[in-house]
């Protein structure tokens, strides 16, 4: 319960980030999707049922901060979170290279599904062009924005003492529950 | 059966958690302009911390831009101080056209057409992802604000509020993918759509017998129910007519600087 907390209070404080911090210092297309890195995160690292609930969850703060319609970002999220943990059995999740490339992939994925999401359901008018401009700028800014969170994340390491599961950091063993 | 769901549990928890995800913006996509019993509780819950971190943040810009950044300041003032003396002239004429136009007014018993109140509010937030144009400003149902009220400062139209909570609302700006506003071309008088995609907006359905030019003025025509007529939307960019067809393209540059977006208006309804 704690760690759902735990997680639930880090997508808060990284959507106060995304709406209030990065706007005075970066242009639209360069602010990192700081969600997107936590979700690839939690498919790679905690137990399926925790990690489903609280990827909804976080879909759906996103959806709040975000567009016009609760329930994009979620059906996105969960999508990315369903594909993360279909391949993460045949990745070695120690490597960080990898973690970093899984948030690469993860961005053009999301661009894609939201720039389908938003053509099919919605009358979105000129979005999959935005979507696309911005594509390459995304995935740039994200990879920057988790390669520092990942550096964070070791340096907080220490401090947390050593965790099961915890993707990407030295000495820990993958830890998938049902 | 019961062997198959057991086995297959993840796969079908994960679908149905996706489909109802889906459902849910589904749903939503109908009722884009209702506030949620979630979103209002989430909207009110960040609010104080959102309104926190962005005092923060404008106390810190402004000590940068106030007492460090003052590269070519003095040049600057110099051509304000030009600008500012031209400007008392033109007010002399412009007051003595307000006179007369105050006289000629009351000769008619001319009754105002849009007595509506304003409230100021500041921008607080902006939108958490990179395609979407919205801004969370500090004013909401407390203060009489609710959804589809229109947002404009004083050099023309923002956009729209779409969610409302207590102390806090979100506005979709003109230059969302998704919003729309009626416009009219203020010389040539030509309808059209003014649409939104991303930075700048597009003039859609403009007839292409009507002869728009680049820097005519486009205002709100006050048709679509939101917007008031008469209010700027922005300045012809580019036009581009084919050799057939019914309409031309046509491109705007929006009044607004959206960068630079702090303090907006918002224009409640008329009191009764």
């Amino acid at each position: 319960m704690k760690g759902l907390f735990l997680h639930l209070l880090c997508g808060l404080i990284f959507m106060l980030f995304q709406t209030t911090i990065f706007p005075h210092l970066l242009l639209p297309e360069m602010r990192p999707n700081l969600l997107l890195i936590l979700v690839i995160y939690l498919g790679l690292s905690e137990s399926f049922l925790r990690a489903a609930f609280l990827t909804l969850l976080l879909g759906v703060l996103q959806d709040v901060f975000s567009g016009s319609t609760l329930g994009l970002y979620a059906t996105v999220q969960l999508t990315i979170f369903l594909l993360v943990r279909l391949f993460s059995d045949h990745l070695n999740i120690e490597s960080r290279p990898l973690l970093l490339g899984l948030v690469g992939v993860g961005t053009i994925l999301q661009s894609l599904l939201l720039g389908f999401l938003l053509t099919t359901f919605a009358e979105a008018g000129s979005v999959l062009g935005i979507l696309l401009a911005d594509l390459p700028f995304q995935v740039i800014f994200n990879l920057l924005a988790g390669w520092g969170l990942l550096v964070f994340l070791l340096k907080l390491q220490p401090l947390l003492g050593t965790r099961q599961g915890m993707a990407g950091l030295s000495h820990q063993s993958k830890h998938h529950g049902a | 059966m019961r062997d198959f769901l057991k086995r297959h549990q993840i796969p079908l928890l994960i679908t149905v958690l996706i489909l109802v995800a889906l459902l849910v913006y589904s749903a939503n996509l109908r009722k884009k302009t209702t506030t949620t019993i979630f979103e209002r509780a989430v909207m009110t819950l960040t609010e104080p911390l959102q309104q926190g971190i962005h005092r923060l943040g404008s106390g810190i810009t402004g000590i940068w831009n106030n007492y460090l950044s003052l590269v070519d300041t003095r040049q600057q003032n110099i051509e304000v101080m030009r600008f500012n003396r031209e400007l008392r002239a033109q007010l002399v004429a412009v007051n003595e056209i307000k006179l007369e136009n105050r006289r000629l007014k009351k000769l008619l018993d001319f009754v105002e057409d849009d007595p509506r109140r304003v409230l100021p509010a500041l921008v607080v937030a902006e939108d958490a992802s990179s395609w979407a144009r919205t801004i969370v400003i500090d004013k909401g149902v407390s203060q009489g604000v609710h959804e589809g009220l229109p947002v404009v400062v004083a050099e023309g139209v923002v956009g729209r509020v779409i969610k409302a909570a207590a102390n806090s609302s979100r506005v979709l700006l003109v230059t969302d993918a998704s919003s729309s506003v009626a416009g009219l071309v203020q010389r040539t008088r030509t309808r059209g759509v003014a649409r939104g995609n991303g930075l700048q907006l597009k003039l859609e359905y403009a007839l292409r017998s009507d002869p728009v030019e680049r820097d005519d003025l486009v205002v709100t025509s006050g048709m679509g129910g939101v917007f008031p007529k008469g209010l700027v939307v922005g300045w012809v960019a580019s036009v581009h007519r084919d050799a057939f067809g019914l309409f031309q393209q046509i491109d705007l540059t929006p009044a607004v600087d959206f960068s630079r977006l702090e303090e907006v208006l918002v224009l409640l309804e008329p009191e009764p």
